[in-house]
């Protein structure tokens, strides 16, 4: 639906990824009971730095398997869009380097005359996965997204909720080294009141504006696809597998500077990736969090490796009348280092009418490129992705079959993409509880990716971080306006993904969870730790049971406050309580950043924060000079994450 | 507007003098620009407070590049030149290494001063183009053809476009990209390399002639400066040159800063309390750390990068502390950015 719809304004550019994934490692963190797994030593401050010193260790590849392990142990989850000063070594004639507009259709294709296009898409969030060992729950947690400047051409966004990752496709490029093989879809929707448009000359953002007054449209969705990548800025990673050891032995280096713990120095590690995206209208009804348009399967999947065998990964599309929009941004594998897309031959889109002759209307035809397949309405090589986002504009024949008729893209070899007319689509896709928490878990019917099936019979089931089944299946049934819930009582703490199945006594997915076929919810109770709760606020305590996690876990913490040193956490008590707040999880500065601090961790930490201070050597927050105005916990929050 | 004087232009040597006199120029706008951030008080004049972070971020990188270049050719950057006049590291209020100021005046004198209309104006004294664009609500004629920074790296452009390709030694000391300020560092092997890098740090400061925007539609620096003094946003206009003051407010609220003491380094901290001269030294330190660790990482040893932007961090910390322990007077007093050598950059 939404940005496959005209008006749209198309971006590209590059992000940036510096999450800490010491978190991804079982030996490391236990995310049951969200807790940093300390080794022994004397006391907790040489549990922490024994446990940073592990870290370290633990970055070089296993010389056994040349496999990756914690590339990014002083990272700080930040994700930011970036601009290239220099072209891009990974893909020398690369087109995109600035992150920024770089196309608009307002129904006529996609074309860069407009005063919009080229001005600078800027975003920084931080990256943090709900479920640390799995790959499927990646999550943006911002505050703003701005495309253009002040007193420019602009959208300038204030976030209603996270960007959210779905349709991981593992087999994007099969020659990168790490996750860099993958492409993800990432989805968040803006209110109409959150938005500012400043269209001035450009007809783009005039359209915009005027049809962000329709009936129906409440805001924007921004969707963007990374894709290619690179870790340690070293692409030749992905082939020269001596070298994967050496680049690790040089960030090792630099991370024991000065002590083994990696105390005195701040060395991140960030991968970078390229980008595409879409802006465009979030009508009422569709998710605000991944696409809910119709969904085109993919039909086949890498089950030799990254890309091997290469397949098409699932699409999107959107038919209004004679026109037919596809979004490939995330579908069309690459075939390495240059980006060259795999030419999979010209890709014929069908509709399944079984009332017509054969059971099957042909639609458009999309080439591979106009050299290789001349007249096509479309094409999918590498320049015509770039330039419009993977999303391909069709006219067809729109009386000629039936709107409802299953959509199918198949090229001379096979059929690549399928459309799945039901998709049950979660309200909330990724929730955090605690496990005295009882709550309910929506989900809508789309059928041809618009709400609706009512009646229909859905089979849900639970799976853990291994794919195991650990609830259902549940029969559920959807109401009259296609929803359904799915109960969530109260349960010992855990990480849970919530799988609908269309249909009655659906068998448990085959091989797990697959994110390229299956919609889900994920859900992660954190522990009650009542007992924590209870203890007496001494420092000790606090340090020990609360403080120490993200002591050992983030020493990037280390630029902003020492977690060690309670003078300086308890002058910073007003600063700490607002982003520790519940009612602040959305926030960019939320602490602690990985969401897993627990009710009873929370409880210690304030009772301490609360209580008469023997004297704070150092005054960052709540007073100051005699005439400086009183400050408010916004104040004081900015104050703590601004550079 | 800084002018530099000019000089003979015909060697290799010549050309790392130049480069060297970029390095402690684009260094030496850190402190004054820091300041000024430092003092504004949380959470107010965001706007302001994030385009200084902006610029004092792309200063660093300035620094860099021209290290870079610096190295590429053979040269050794320095961070600390002894017995220089004005002295570098620099102190404040003082003149900015190079700077001559017009004929028959005197340079520009840069002090530490707060977040305030003298800040900000000393901001575009510091990055004035030669022929700063007019827009609609101002009259004031453009200044006449004199040298500026942008001149400055446009004869060190031209002359670098002159030399022999093996005069560039590849990936020697070379910074780039790979931990801090990515996509904007890179590496210097060539003059293709160092001729981005100028265009680059000019773009950034001043914009063009024809446009305030950088290379990247930003608004450059100057033209940033003037919206915080003017307290208007500049903005796209159907009429030549395409932008206008205003209507819109930048939102400056001159008021909303620490009641920091201008220039500290005018204040006599003996007779001051305890806690002010520890918070003081405690900045200093900072400061001193990140220089030298800087002076490492820009002569190869990219480690210390990283130290240094832990020290970055560790002087943020201690100017919140020192911002909000009072003086003996009620008042406060940001860091003075005084260098000494310290015994514990990382090695």
């Amino acid at each position: 639906m939404s940005v496959l719809e005209t008006p749209r304004i198309v971006f590209r550019g590059n992000i940036a990824w510096d999450p800490i994934v010491t978190n991804n490692y079982f030996g490391l963190y236990d995310e049951n009971s969200a807790e940093t797994v300390l080794p022994h030593a004397d006391d907790t401050w040489a549990q922490v730095q024994a446990f940073r010193a592990e870290a370290i260790d633990a970055v070089p590849p296993d010389p056994k398997k040349a496999n990756q392990r914690n590339w990014d142990p002083q990272g700080t989850h930040r994700s930011v869009f970036y601009d290239l000063a220099a072209p891009d070594s990974a893909s020398p004639d690369s087109a995109i380097t600035d992150s920024a507009v770089s196309g608009v259709d307002l129904g006529s294709g996609t074309t860069a005359d407009d005063p919009f296009v080229g001005a600078p898409a800027r975003f920084s969030g931080k990256l943090v996965d709900l479920e640390p060992y799995g790959s499927y729950s990646s999550q943006l947690f911002f505050d703003t997204m701005t495309f253009g400047i002040d007193g420019g051409c602009r959208i300038a966004a204030k976030r209603r909720t996270r960007v959210t990752a779905r349709y991981i496709n593992l087999g994007r490029n099969p020659v990168f080294y790490i996750a860099g093989f993958a492409s993800i879809v990432w989805q968040t929707s803006f209110l109409i009141e959150d938005l500012i448009v400043d269209a001035f000359d450009s007809p783009a953002l005039q359209a915009l504006q005027s049809a962000l007054g329709q009936p129906g449209v409440i805001g924007l969705t921004v969707r963007w696809v990374n894709y290619r990548t690179v870790y340690y800025d070293c692409p030749e990673l992905a082939t020269d597998i001596a070298l994967r050891t050496t680049t690790a032995q040089a960030l090792v280096a630099k991370l024991r500077l000065n002590d083994a713990a990696g105390n005195g120095v701040w060395q991140p590690n960030p991968a970078r990736s390229k980008m595409v995206g879409v802006i465009g209208l979030w009508r009422e009804g569709e998710p605000l969090h991944e696409p809910g348009d119709r969904a085109l399967l993919a039909t086949s999947f890498p089950t030799q490796g990254p890309a091997n065998p290469p397949c098409v990964a699932t699409a999107f599309a959107r038919l209004d009348g004679d026109s037919l929009t596809l979004d490939l941004g995330s579908s069309m594998p690459e075939t390495g280092l240059d980006l060259t897309k795999q030419n999979w031959g010209p890709l014929e889109v069908v509709a399944l009418d079984s009332s017509k002759p054969g059971g099957s209307v042909s639609l458009a035809t999309i080439g591979y490129d106009e050299d290789t397949d001349p007249g096509c309405q479309a094409y999918y090589a590498r320049p015509y992705y770039e330039a419009d986002s993977g999303i391909v504009s069709l006219k067809v024949d729109g009386s000629s079959f039936s709107p409802d008729a299953p959509l199918q893209v198949s090229c001379p070899t096979g059929i690549l993409l399928t459309e799945a007319p039901f998709r049950a689509v979660p309200l909330v896709p990724n929730l955090y509880l605690d496990e005295t928490d009882s709550a309910e878990g929506i989900f809508q019917i789309y059928v041809n990716g618009v709400p609706g099936g009512g009646g229909t019979e859905v089979t849900v089931y639970g799976l853990d971080a291994n794919d195991a089944v650990v609830s259902g299946p549940t029969a559920v049934t959807a109401g009259p306006d296609g929803r359904f819930a799915v109960d969530l009582p109260a349960s010992p703490a855990s990480v849970v993904s919530h799988v609908p199945l269309i249909g009655a006594g659906q068998p448990a997915p085959s091989g797990g969870l697959n994110p390229q076929v299956d919609t889900y919810m994920y859900v992660r109770r954190l522990p009650a730790d009542a007992a924590v709760a209870a203890l007496d606020p001494t420092w000790d305590n606090v340090y020990t049971r609360v403080l120490a996690n993200w002591n050992a876990m983030a020493p990037c913490m280390d630029n902003w406050l020492d977690l060690h040193d309670p003078d300086q956490v308890r002058a910073s008590a007003p600063a700490i309580k607002y982003l520790t707040d519940p009612a602040n999880l959305e926030a960019f500065s939320y602490m602690p950043v990985t969401r897993d601090m627990t009710a009873g961790e929370r409880t210690l930490l304030y009772k301490f924060l609360d209580s008469p201070s023997p004297g704070a050597a150092v005054n960052l927050g709540s007073e100051g000079p005699a005439n400086r105005p009183a400050t408010d916990r916004i104040r004081i929050s900015r104050y703590m994450r601004s550079p | 507007m800084i002018l530099l004087q000019s000089k003979p232009l015909e060697t290799v040597e010549d050309a790392c003098t130049r480069l060297q006199t970029a390095v402690e120029l684009e260094f030496s706008t850190l402190p004054p620009y820091l300041y000024a951030k430092f003092s504004i008080l949380p959470g107010a004049n965001d706007r302001s407070a994030s385009y200084l972070g902006d610029i004092v971020g792309q200063e660093m990188i300035h620094m860099c590049l021209a290290c870079n270049i610096m190295n590429a050719l053979g040269g050794d950057p320095k961070l600390v030149t002894p017995g220089t006049n004005p002295p570098f590291p620099p102190v404040f209020p003082g003149g900015l290494p190079g700077d001559i100021g017009p004929p028959g005046g005197e340079p520009i004198i840069v002090g530490l001063l707060c977040f305030s209309e003298a800040a900000a104006a000393q901001g575009m004294a510091i990055e004035q183009p030669v022929n700063p664009i007019l827009f609609a609500a101002e009259g004031a004629p453009a200044d006449d053809q004199t040298e500026t920074i942008a001149q400055f790296y446009e004869k060190l452009d031209a002359f670098l476009s002159t030399l022999d390709p093996a005069c560039w030694q590849k990936d020697r000391n070379q910074i780039d990209d790979s931990q801090y300020f990515t996509g904007q560092l890179y590496p210097i092997n060539s003059y293709e390399d160092a001729h981005r890098a100028i265009s680059q740090i000019i773009s950034e400061g001043e914009g063009s002639t024809q446009s305030p925007l950088d290379f990247q539609n930003e608004v450059s620096h100057y033209y940033r400066f003037k919206e915080m003094f003017q307290n208007q946003v500049l903005t796209k206009s159907p009429n030549p040159p395409g932008y206008q003051w205003g209507p819109e407010a930048f939102g400056v609220d001159w008021n909303a800063v620490y009641p920091a003491i201008d220039n500290p380094t005018q204040h006599d901290f003996s007779q001051e309390n305890p806690a002010a001269r520890a918070a003081q030294a405690a900045c200093n330190l900072a400061y001193s750390r990140l220089i030298d660790s800087l002076q490492l990482a820009v002569t190869g040893h990219q480690g210390q990068l990283g130290a240094a932007v832990r020290a970055m961090f560790e002087l943020r910390k201690a100017a919140m502390a020192a911002l909000t322990t009072p003086l003996n007077d009620g008042r406060v007093a940001g860091p003075s950015f005084l260098y000494t050598p310290t015994t514990g950059a990382s090695s």
